[in-house]
């Protein structure tokens, strides 16, 4: 009977779980996006990475994530839903990525964020020294 | 009274539903301040669904400790007391501002409550993003000492619901400031979002259930400041809302640190260590960030000479 009594609540809950977020989606209050720029790309990784001297960033084609260099790290910033998700991985490892159909796949070593796919139809950019 | 049909959450939780339904809708009209993205908004409360299911496996354990402590009590609280219930409301305020604190500073702890901290967004929904392991983590235990001091399991269990359900309403951007003297003594939106703060300055403050004095007492309060506006999420954001991956990262990451541990003091550090803690101290915790930003902001100047 308890079983029963909580199988109905927690259907019941699923579907108001369902509509409530069929609501937030067609709301569109999710916070403003715009494509990176590089200042932008910038201020966010000072703010990810406080402190680290970025001797250059390189914005992905898409505007959607960067990747800076500061010494022997690849600070790497790609978009999450309305946020970003910063990672830092050896710079030796970044420069080894290599572009698929427009796409970098950098492995980021962190079960919570695995991997960060960035568009760049050219990697590793030319001017990395 | 050892078991309670009184159920603070589950009666409010057609509470919690219409809120979040005005909340989103207010703020579409632009009525109020507040941010939903679908997905995270599913992801938080898919991790409040999914909430009672390890319940069903653990309760009864954890309700059969309860009674053991309680026939093994010091004092009798009779239920019906009202002062009973006046003593109760602090301490266990007491008890959630320990375990709060417990859960942000020690990564066992952390990593079981690290979910509810996991969204970028800080709205109503954020509050139901609850804790699938808390059960495992065992802190659950930290209660059982008002029960050994005469409050019954139910007692004690209702309490928690009503400190649960006041902290639903401090999760949101709508509300600004309550009047000066409530924010001095209660837990508040504004008291919370700097909580969910992943700003260095911000970080691991405000623990507060429902009272904020506690804070105010142990040194952890710290005000949410106009010119700094909170960044919520945690230090590293996660790059998914797949919920397993909410749910247990952390869990995983212990382990995986674990097996590269090369001493007890590893083990020791790696388990009950700050979060962020690494043997040769590569990593960052809490305290590591603020030191940064703190160092950050002393002028150039003083650095000279």
């Amino acid at each position: 009977m308890a079983g029963k009594a909580f199988l109905i609540q927690f259907a019941g809950s699923a579907a108001f779980v369902a509509v409530l977020a069929a609501v937030a989606a067609l709301a569109r209050i999710s916070k403003p996006r715009s494509a990176l720029t590089q200042e932008r790309a910038r201020a966010l990784l000072a703010d990810e990475f406080p402190g680290r001297e970025m001797e250059a960033v390189w914005v992905s084609d898409d505007g959607c994530g960067a990747v800076a260099r500061a010494g022997a790290q690849a600070l790497i910033l790609t978009e999450i839903g309305d946020g970003y998700v910063a990672r830092d991985i050896p710079w030796d490892g970044a420069l080894a990525a290599r572009p698929n159909k427009g796409i970098v796949q950098f492995d980021l070593a962190d079960i919570a964020a695995p991997r960060a796919r960035l568009a760049f139809a050219v990697w590793p950019p030319g001017d990395t020294h | 009274m050892l078991h309670s049909s009184f159920d603070p959450v589950a009666l409010a939780v057609p509470f919690f539903i219409l809120t979040i339904f005005l909340e989103i809708v207010l703020a579409r009209i632009g009525l109020i301040k507040a941010t939903y993205e679908g997905r995270d908004t599913v992801a938080s409360l898919a991790m409040g669904l999914g909430r009672g299911l390890p319940g069903l496996v653990l309760n009864g354990a954890i309700f059969a400790a309860s009674v053991w402590v309680y026939q093994h009590r010091v004092f009798t609280v009779p239920f019906a007391a009202l002062w009973g219930w006046v003593v109760i409301f602090f301490l266990e305020d007491l008890t959630y501002y320990g375990f709060h604190r417990f859960s942000h500073e020690r990564r066992f702890w952390w990593a079981s409550h690290v979910n509810h901290h996991t969204s970028q967004h800080y709205n109503l929904s954020t509050a139901l993003r609850q804790t699938w392991t808390g059960g495992i983590a065992g802190t659950w235990l930290l209660w059982l000492p008002l029960t050994w001091l005469g409050f019954s399991p139910a007692q004690v269990a209702i309490q928690q619901g009503i400190s649960l359900v006041y902290q639903f309403w401090i999760h949101t951007e709508a509300i600004g400031r309550m009047p000066a003297w409530f924010e001095a003594i209660f837990n508040t939106p504004s008291h919370h979002r700097v909580h969910h703060a992943r700003n260095p300055r911000y970080l691991d403050r405000n623990y507060a259930g429902i009272l904020i004095i506690w804070d105010k007492m142990f040194g952890t309060f710290q005000p949410e400041l106009d010119e700094e506006a909170p960044r919520y999420g945690i230090v590293k954001n996660l790059g998914s809302f797949n919920i397993l991956r909410v749910a247990f990262h952390e869990w995983i990451s212990i382990g995986k640190d674990l097996l590269t541990a090369r001493s007890p003091r590893d083990v020791a550090g790696y388990l009950f260590g700050p979060p962020g803690w690494s043997p040769d101290g590569s990593r960052q915790t809490s305290e590591d960030l603020r030191a940064d930003w703190v160092a950050s902001q002393v002028p150039a100047t003083d650095h000279k000479g």
